[in-house]
């Protein structure tokens, strides 16, 4: 199986005030492709923090972050918008959508931003809204729909440019527990029938479940690690 | 992303804040309203100005004097001096004057004693006065006194008419006298016949005669005391009004120092010109700080609306918009803001200049300068002149203001780091 992300020796750490406090400390791990990885931890553990520093949104401050083959750390600000535009997808715990967008408009934006021409960003966009199931909802505004539809917006938004890795923050913590089963069945899906990565921050145990591996963080640092099948 | 998008993106944010957006364009079609306004109105008065110019200066004749304003005027030219500047390359016509002013000594009646309105009696070559000032030489009847004819008079409007009743006529006969105190006889009285009495000028300006008597030059000599230098003033008309002051250079060199003075009523013409953009520029200026104020308002809008949308930029990075990106979608909402108060402030500077124009019309209706009442002063109306280059500049200023004060706020966006971005609530 081929390394999709390696993280190695990552350490990160946030100044708050006057104070210094690490959020990563020595955090080393591979992601394979077509992996479903769920990372629980406390709040507080880091698990946001290395989210964001697969996602290219974060630099770290020591060790090196490959991703598919490509050291980002030496990359300008410019070039890893590029991977986040292209080979990253990200879904958010308050979903994220812009609210001045339609449903549509929100899917297409990152196909906009990537030059795909007006008429061919706007069928792609429809037809992820319909991976979704949310092919009646297309011209409706973010304040229009309901938590688990916004959620499924995101996670087209998500797909729509056909990222390698979806890294997914929390995705059921705003949620109710039915939605939140809607969106972990979905993610499932998408996972066993697109082959699509996925990194899953999470509390919820119900993602864990369908997850084929759990890493454990703790004040920074992989705890544990869990295989499932 | 595409220009045409990145516009229409930037049209919906500024539609999502409507009051705000139009308060920042009012600011600055404001600004844009003063300087169209102030532009085409100074263009409107200058041509105007120069137009007035024009009709009370000719500006192909110079002017020369004995001796030099500041330092005191001399005797006169003599002939010799005349002939001098006749011969000057550019130079068409030189006509002499000699002016006798009407004093308690010296009288202009009509035979039963009334006083003319002259004030001035010019010795003058009739035939060549009327090449030298075509346009104002004419007459309003009689005839133009032939060569050698030494006693005729011709008379100006005003020395004609007092208070709008005429005191002499054609034919009429006039008495120049001379009161000599201590000579016997005690006065001289010379008899003149009206050949003519000139046209009504009206205008203020060096060549208005409307007050004068003119006599031949012959007859002239005569009354004077200096008879070897006796013309105080020499006329010159150059060939072509691009040389007059050339042909002053020239007239100036050859004479030793202050003992010509030449008035070039071109130069004259251009300082003139020149104040009037000062005053113009001046009054730029000062509509410029509006728009400046203006540019600093959408400055200080864009903050507010960095600040209010910094989690949507948060979100914009995540999903990979780039750095420059975000710098183009907040300039072009500046951008949108500029163009469209740019175009708002030309068509109410339009307006407003038009508005201000018949105001100011209506104050400066009825002047009385130095107490003559004119015709023609009292028909001054300021129409605004739109030069299409005001208008480019005015609008291009409007665009690069919007651009400059939109530029930090737009760097500020594109520099948000994106996790602290998405953390803002």
């Amino acid at each position: 199986m081929m390394k999709l992300v390696e993280l190695k020796n990552v350490r990160k750490s946030y100044r708050m005030g006057k104070v210094i406090v690490p959020a990563l400390r020595d955090v080393s791990l591979q992601v394979t492709r077509g992996e479903f990885l769920a990372i629980l931890g406390p709040s507080g553990s880091g698990k946001s923090t290395l989210l964001n520093i697969i996602g290219c949104l974060d630099r770290p401050d020591e060790g090196e972050v490959i991703i598919d083959g490509i050291n980002v750390l030496k990359l300008r600000d410019e070039k890893l918008a590029e991977i986040r535009l292209k080979q990253v997808g990200f879904i958010f715990q308050f979903f994220n959508l812009l609210p001045r967008l339609t449903a549509l408009e929100n899917v297409e934006l990152p196909l906009l931003l990537a030059g795909v021409d007006e008429k061919r960003a706007r069928e792609r966009a429809k037809h992820l809204l319909e991976l979704v199931g949310l092919e009646s909802r297309v011209n409706h505004r973010p304040f229009e729909l309901s938590g688990g539809e916004q959620q499924r917006v995101a996670i087209a938004r998500a797909l729509v440019n056909n990222p390698k890795i979806v890294l997914a923050d929390e995705p059921t913590g705003n949620l109710d527990t039915r939605s939140g089963e809607e969106i972990i069945q979905l993610m499932k899906k998408l996972n066993s029938k697109l082959k699509q990565t996925f990194i899953v921050v999470t509390h919820d145990r119900k993602i864990a479940s369908i997850a084929n591996r759990i890493i454990y963080l703790r004040d920074g640092m992989i705890v544990g690690e869990k295989y499932r099948r | 992303m595409k220009a045409k998008k990145l516009a229409g993106l930037a049209w919906k944010n500024l539609k999502q804040r409507k009051l705000r957006t139009f308060l920042t364009i009012l600011s600055i079609s404001i600004g844009i309203t003063t300087i169209v306004a102030v532009a085409s109105l100074g263009e409107g008065f200058r041509g105007r100005v120069r137009e007035r110019m024009e009709h009370g200066f000719e500006l192909d004749v110079l002017l020369v004097f004995p001796g030099s304003f500041t330092a005191g005027l001399r005797d006169g030219f003599s002939s010799t001096d005349m002939e001098y500047i006749r011969n000057l390359s550019g130079v068409s016509l030189v006509t002499p004057l000699i002016t006798i002013p009407i004093t308690e000594t010296i009288n202009l009646t009509t035979e039963n004693g009334t006083k003319l309105g002259a004030f001035t009696i010019g010795g003058i070559n009739f035939g060549e006065m009327v090449v030298m000032f075509p346009n104002r030489f004419t007459l309003l009847s009689g005839n133009l006194p032939a060569e050698g004819e030494t006693s005729a008079i011709l008379l100006g409007y005003k020395a004609a008419f007092i208070n709008g009743s005429q005191v002499a006529e054609i034919g009429d006969k006039i008495f120049l006298t001379i009161l000599q105190p201590n000579a016997t006889p005690p006065f001289l009285r010379i008899n003149f016949s009206v050949a003519g009495i000139l046209t009504r000028q009206g205008t203020l300006g060096i060549t208005n005669f409307d007050y004068w008597a003119f006599i031949s030059l012959d007859e002239a000599i005569e009354l004077i005391r200096n008879k070897d230098k006796p013309y105080q003033l020499l006329i010159v008309k150059v060939s072509n009004v691009s040389l007059a002051e050339e042909v002053a250079k020239q007239i100036e060199r050859h004479f030793p120092p202050y003992s010509v003075s030449v008035f070039v009523p071109t130069s004259f013409a251009r300082q003139v010109d020149i104040i009037l953009t000062l005053v113009e520029m001046f009054l730029i200026g000062i509509g410029s700080i509006s728009l400046l104020v203006a540019g600093i308002g959408i400055m200080n809008i864009m903050m507010i609306s960095v600040i209010e949308r910094t989690r949507e930029i948060g979100i914009l990075k995540a999903i990979g918009a780039k750095n420059s990106t975000i710098l183009l979608m907040f300039l072009a909402e500046a951008l949108l803001m500029g163009v469209i108060g740019g175009v708002l402030g030309l068509f109410t500077g339009y307006f407003f200049s038009y508005g201000l124009a018949n105001l100011l019309s209506t104050f400066i209706h009825r002047p009385t300068i130095s107490g003559i009442r004119t015709p023609e002063v009292q028909e001054i109306r300021i129409i605004p002149n739109f030069s299409p280059l005001w208008m480019i500049i005015a609008f291009s200023f409007s665009i690069t203001i919007s651009l400059i004060f939109g530029l930090y706020p737009a760097r500020k966006a594109a520099k948000l780091n994106p996790v602290e971005a998405l953390r803002y609530e």
